[in-house]
């Protein structure tokens, strides 16, 4: 589903953010990226969202080749892709309901199909009586799962999550995992950058560590006795 | 909670199912419902700056009155010339020693001639009659000894055209009988000229006005993506194409163009209202009843129409130009 074949990002700036990185992640796996901050969790997301372009090596997600995406190509493979951002990247202008119906209303949905899947998204994320409020209104922590529901709404074929619990209570932290575990139970692709290392050990994930922009180890799960 | 998230949960088992529905949308009604929404939000941006989209919509109302209202003014030039053509007369003016038998005869000669349509004599004492009835002058002429008129033909050329005209008053030149021929066409040829000339500036301005149209629109249209690069950003992000986050603007340089082209038939009605009190009292001096016509249901709708595509079109440019500069 996903492929990194020695790939190296260089800002423009001259600044080395990933080198020589190569994994693979599957349909229905869900992988972890930790590392400190300024590992490089964020622009390896952005690669696979074709945020930005490698700078050398092979890149492939959903079977497209990034290295080799034209901008036509790159709509049409955002939407095969459910993204929350560190930065939640919500339009303040627009309710909630509106904010998580925006990837939907992209792609063309029936207005009355549309209602019932943004619904069902805030639900998951325990926000289904806030769908009329605007972000501004909204904690930092309720802002971030209208993010977590807005990247799940379209049934994507790969969920990218940077930082996704950042905000949360472990609680929540949990619920929100949950959410993304069903995800992966029907054969969608998860890649979450987090530095939460609590929540990591406890859901025992493949984990991809990060260490000023070199892959430092591939954790494989333990075992489960 | 729990319950809703089993049923989604099974939903997501029967994901393969959702590619024959996605990215359709299911019929007219629900795209034309789409479409009407994003009219309504990119209306609604335009009402919240109502002084900046006034003066907008304004300037290209003002922009557009200008060709429609030189077109106009010719059109009705064009007219009021073809109705004088139709009339187009040529005075033979006979010499001195044509009998009025010869003069008759003449004139039946003339008759005869394919590019003459019609032609008739009037003899020196006609002329004189007519002359001192139309003067008021009946005692004075009486005293005359000698009429002092020629005998004329007047007649209506077949070809009314310019150049026609004038080379049937030089064959008729060379006729031994004929003193002097005049042709009233001289001011004619000057109001086609003018006609002409007026209708080739109103093409070029129409070419500047489409331009300045094009950068008005465009710099307004830039202005207001500016203003909603956040915005745009995100849509980009969850996969939206340059053409989906450009259809609010295209809506917006639409209305402009729409209502810019309203507004200009409105001040076009105005303009022709005046003018035509106006010339209403010039015209009755001439004993003319000649009025600037209505241009017309037909050409206000083509303002309208011109309006709106070229304020969709300027749009189209200006939006997927400045929304392709924008990466997330
Ligand atoms: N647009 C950019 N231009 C230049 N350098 C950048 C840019 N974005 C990130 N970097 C640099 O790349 C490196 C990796 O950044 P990145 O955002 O991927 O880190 P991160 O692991 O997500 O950190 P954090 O945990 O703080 O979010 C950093 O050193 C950063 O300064
Ligand atoms: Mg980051």
């Amino acid at each position: 589903m996903i492929k990194f074949d020695s790939v190296s990002k260089r800002y423009a700036d001259g600044q080395e953010a990933l080198s020589d990185i190569s994994f693979e992640l599957s349909r229905g796996e869900f992988a972890f990226i930790t590392g400190h901050s300024g590992a490089g969790k964020s622009t390896l997301l952005k690669l696979i969202l074709a945020m930005e372009a490698p700078s050398s090596g092979q890149l492939i997600a959903n079977g497209v080749n990034l290295k080799r995406i034209s901008a036509s190509q790159i709509a049409q493979h955002r939407r095969q892709i459910g993204t929350v951002f560190q930065d939640h990247q919500l339009l303040h202008d627009r309710s909630v309901y509106d904010n998580v119906a925006l990837p939907l209303e992209i792609c063309g949905y029936q207005p009355n199909d549309a209602a019932r899947r943004v619904r069902a998204a805030l639900d998951k994320v325990g926000l289904l009586k806030k769908e009329k409020s605007f972000p501004e209104a909204l904690s930092g922590g309720e802002q971030q799962r209208v993010g977590i529901a807005r990247a799940v709404v379209n049934r994507p074929s790969i969920i990218l999550a940077d930082e996704p619990t950042g905000n949360l209570d472990p609680e929540l932290s949990a619920e929100v995992m949950k959410v993304f575990q069903q995800f992966q139970s029907v054969g969608v692709c998860l890649l979450v950058a987090s530095h939460d290392a609590a929540l990591i050990e406890r859901l025992n994930c493949r984990t991809l560590v990060l260490e000023g922009g070199k892959l430092l180890a591939d954790q494989k799960p333990r075992p489960v006795l | 909670m729990s319950a809703t998230k089993r049923r989604t949960a099974n939903s997501d088992q029967a994901r393969p199912k959702r590619n024959t529905r996605k990215g359709q949308t299911e019929s007219f009604t629900d795209l034309f419902r789409l479409h009407q929404r994003i009219a309504n939000a990119s209306a609604k941006r335009l009402a919240q700056t109502p002084a900046s989209s006034l003066i907008t919509l304004f300037v290209v109302a003002v922009a557009l009155l200008l060709p429609a209202l030189l077109f106009g003014l010719n059109n009705n030039l064009a007219s009021l010339l073809s109705s004088f053509q139709d009339s187009a007369q040529v005075t033979v003016y006979l010499q001195d020693d044509v009998s009025e038998i010869a003069g008759q005869g003449v004139s039946d000669n003339l008759l005869t001639r394919s590019d003459i349509e019609n032609a008739y004599y009037v003899s020196a004492s006609q002329a004189l009659n007519e002359f001192s009835a139309a003067s008021g002058l009946e005692d004075l002429l009486l005293e005359m000894t000698a009429n002092p008129l020629p005998g004329a033909i007047v007649l209506t050329p077949a070809n009314v055209s310019p150049a026609a005209v004038d080379d049937l008053a030089a064959q008729l030149r060379e006729l031994p009988e004929v003193d002097v021929v005049q042709v009233d066409s001289l001011w004619l040829q000057r109001l086609a000229a003018i006609s002409n000339l007026a209708g080739v500036i109103g093409s070029v301005l129409t070419v500047i006005v489409i331009l300045g149209l094009f950068f008005i629109v465009g710099n307004t249209i830039k202005l207001a993506i500016e203003n909603r690069k956040a915005e745009i950003r995100v849509i980009k992000l969850v996969g939206g194409s340059d053409m989906y986050a450009a259809r609010p603007f295209l809506y917006t340089g639409l209305l402009y163009g729409l209502g810019g082209g309203i507004l200009a038939t409105i001040l076009q009605a105005f303009v022709l209202i005046t003018f035509n009190s106006n010339l209403e009292v010039l015209m009755q001096l001439y004993d003319s009843d000649f009025r600037l016509r209505g241009f017309g249901f037909m050409s206000a709708l083509l303002i309208v129409i011109v309006g709106a595509l070229i304020g969709w079109s300027a749009a189209l440019m200006a939006s997927l130009r400045h929304i392709r500069a924008i990466n997330p």
